[in-house]
């Protein structure tokens, strides 16, 4: 009997033994840099894997692998996917991939957990100086945590051709202009000639982000205390305008479960006139005939204001390599491949990436390259942060809290006044706990 | 040899009488065997299993900021209190028992009568009964998918039949009211599961002997009556058994809605707001303090179907 118990006591030791040896197993990264001297490196024959949340032009990996010897599997998964590999896989110190997105929405939260390599002493220092404009988004404490790779903002597209039919010339400047304008294709047979995602997603509460923006306001003051739930404030204004489109019929009902991909596709096929909070890239597939039906109808207008065009934001995307990559010279070398100016442009025609390199983009526009070069150009200078001060690394949770209330209002569920207030509370409740 | 040990195996608490040498090592040896027989399954579940288990449970008793860079460290139960106290968990957990107590409803009474009907032998049976099992074939993804085309406010199809026949005079937007988005996300999810429960059921159905029927008819017992004292008193078991299935898969919902509505406050349910709390906020210590409640409640919906039949059967 002793024996009988002495062998299931070895059996579940066993068992201990072989999960501790796989659960140990999971670690695969290390902490550590891991970056060697270029000159004492050889990363030809190695694979990298890379996170991605849009495709990117199918030929360029085997460019990249033409020229290294580094094979490149691409994955490609949804915006909110993404973040939620990138936050299971950290937390459990696990590998992911070599490269992965990294959203500006990101720096706070996964700075702080220490998820990523600082790349500013990993990377050419030529290319570092060209993006720190545009890597400003990525800064904390004195590291920088990506490379920005799409230079997005949000900036007004509308469709000429109905503006046209309508008598209507010009893009409106102002709040108080659109609503007119707005009535005017209503009449002309626009049956919802506003577009404006409002799902409880990421892409749906960007649009009131930029709204308050535009609308002369900020989300919080210097020290994260929220602005939005005084019925005065630009952030009040903003969800009470999404609200009343909908009530004046100016935005379809169904815009409520609508993500910006499916408000996108409304614009490209002429169910809609305008979207106020567009991507850059938008523009070039919607003049695309191959992927619109209203091409080449679509324009870049600035983004409307009080008293003129509005501030918007900007929302840059870059390229990180987390602690636990694999291959980190590799990751390091596709990095600053993406970054040379002939992948840049490709990415652009073909993906719709607007370059973050300044040496890029001045050359572009000055060669008209860039589609709409002007208004882009011009949009540029109204983009100021949405966080001045740096994405909190609370920043998560008030986006996922955010995209409950908001939708809740604009479905009637709540008032805008109550759903301003609860999310204020929490935005309180977030920074003074710091978490 | 093999009675010998058998017979002294039993002998009630005294010793064997024969030698003991060749029946200890027998012993041994079977158990030996055992244990080896036994040692993947140990290890396959005590790593995929246990071990998760634990240390799920050890992480709902730990402060939630090692995603944010801080050092976990022990908090108790604060985290199950914390979670019980949010409003937005607590709308969760109404929101899933309205799927349970609707999908679990509609899955019994539909499975039923398509169970009946698909009962007796006829021409084209096999045909229907794989049309019946496509549903149930597709991922609860695809179907999400495919329904949302339904009910899309634009250019949906409902929206579309309903204004053809004058009944809508404008686009109707299904899933924006809680009432309306949480009938048809349940529809969604029964229209998946139905496919399964009427099978289960016609499985159960054909188990019954037809003599039964037979004497009844003979005794003058209409159909109706014969459904109502020999086809549901004998099916006690397969109900049991769909019961079961449909209320643990309606506490888990989460494709569906989340294909067809996203997160939205008023259809989400509570694994929903796990995968919230866990995945987009990384808060993994309020993520499986809520997954083990969760874990919990369903387990005792199992324990009060399997006692509650049990003692209705025996």
């Amino acid at each position: 009997m002793k024996r009988a118990r002495r062998g299931v006591v070895s059996t579940v030791a066993g068992a201990a033994v072989l999960i501790i040896a796989a659960c140990g197993g999971g670690d695969s990264g290390g902490g550590s840099s891991g970056f060697a001297p270029r000159d004492k490196v050889s990363i030809q024959g190695q694979e990298i894997s890379v996170l991605l949340p849009q495709k990117i032009p199918g030929g360029l990996p085997a460019e990249f692998t033409r020229k290294t010897g580094v094979r490149v599997s691409v994955e490609v998964t949804s915006w909110d996917a993404v973040r939620s590999k990138l936050v299971v896989a950290n937390t459990a110190k696990t590998y992911v991939a070599d490269v992965t997105e990294f959203d500006w929405s990101f720096t706070g939260q996964f700075a702080a957990a220490g998820w990523y390599e600082p790349v500013e002493k990993v990377l050419d220092p030529a290319l570092v100086q060209d993006l720190a404009q545009a890597d400003a988004a990525f800064d904390v404490g004195g590291h920088t945590y990506a490379a920005c790779y799409s230079n997005d903002y949000r900036l007004s597209l509308y469709n000429a051709g109905m503006f046209t039919a309508a008598g209507l010339g010009e893009f409106p400047k102002t709040f108080a202009e659109l609503g007119p304008v707005l009535a005017r294709l209503k009449v002309s047979g626009v049956r919802y000639p506003l577009g404006i995602p409002m799902a409880a997603t990421e892409g749906g509460v960007t649009p009131w982000y930029l709204l308050t923006m535009a609308m002369g306001g900020q989300l919080f003051d210097k020290d994260f205390k929220p602005l939005f739930a005084d019925p005065g404030s630009a952030g009040y204004r903003a969800l009470r305008f999404e609200v009343d489109a909908l009530k004046n019929g100016w935005v379809s009902p169904g815009s409520v479960t609508f993500d910006n991909g499916p408000a996108f596709d409304q614009f490209a096929a002429g169910s809609s006139a305008i979207l106020l909070a567009a991507s850059p890239g938008n523009l070039a597939t919607a003049n695309d005939p191959k992927e619109s039906s209203i091409a080449p109808h679509a324009k870049p207008a600035l983004v409307p204001g009080v008293r003129g065009p509005g501030t918007t934001f900007g929302l840059p995307e870059g390229l990180a390599i987390p602690v636990t990559a694999r291959h980190k010279d590799a990751a390091r070398a596709f990095i600053e491949w993406w970054m040379q100016p002939a992948t840049l442009r490709v990415l652009y025609k073909d993906a719709g990436m607007v370059p973050c390199r300044g040496s890029v983009v001045t050359s572009m526009a000055t060669s008209g390259e860039l589609d709409g070069g002007a208004v882009l150009s011009d949009e540029l200078t109204h983009v100021v942060p949405l966080f001045p001060q740096g994405a909190p690394k609370w920043y998560g949770q008030f986006s996922s809290t955010a995209q409950g209330l908001l939708n809740a209002a604009v479905k009637g569920d709540m008032s805008v006044e109550a759903a301003l207030k609860q999310l204020a509370a929490k935005a309180t409740e977030l920074a003074t706990s710091g978490s | 040899m093999g009675s010998d040990i058998l017979t002294r195996e039993v002998h009630p608490g005294g010793a064997p009488s024969g030698p003991r040498r060749p029946v200890d090592l027998a012993a041994r040896e079977a158990t030996r065997a055992g244990m080896l027989m036994m040692a993947p399954a140990v290890v396959t579940t005590a790593t995929l299993v246990i071990y998760p288990l634990v240390r799920g449970f050890q992480t709902s008793l730990e402060s939630g900021d090692a995603a944010v860079g801080g050092q976990p460290h022990f908090v108790g139960l604060r985290n199950y209190g914390e979670v019980l106290g949010s409003s937005t968990a607590r709308d969760a957990t109404v929101h899933t028992l309205s799927y349970v107590a609707l999908a679990v409803t509609l899955e019994l009474a539909l499975g039923l009568i398509v169970a009946v009907a698909l009962h007796r032998t006829f021409r084209g049976r096999g045909i229907v009964l794989a049309i019946l099992i496509l549903p149930c074939a597709l991922p609860s993804v695809v179907s999400g998918v495919l329904w949302r085309r339904v009910f899309d406010p634009d250019s949906g199809l409902l929206n579309s039949v309903l204004e053809q026949l004058h009944i809508l005079s404008q686009p109707q937007v299904w899933l924006a009211g809680r009432g309306w988005a949480l009938a048809f996300i349940t529809l969604v999810h029964v229209w998946g599961v139905l496919p399964l429960v009427s099978l289960i059921l016609i499985a159960g159905l054909q188990s019954i002997p037809e003599e039964v029927y037979s004497a009844s008819a003979v005794d003058g017992a209409t159909p109706l009556r014969q459904f109502r004292h020999i086809t549901l008193p004998l099916l006690r078991p397969s109900i049991a058994v769909t019961l079961t299935v449909g209320t643990v898969w309606a506490t888990k919902i989460f494709d569906e809605i989340y294909v067809l509505n996203g997160t939205a406050l008023n259809t989400r349910s509570i694994l929903m707001e796990v995968y919230n709390t866990t995945f987009v906020n990384a808060d993994f210590a309020h993520g499986t303090a809520l997954a083990f409640m969760l874990t919990a409640v369903t387990a005792l919906f199992a324990a009060v179907y399997a006692v509650t039949f049990r003692r209705s059967t025996t």
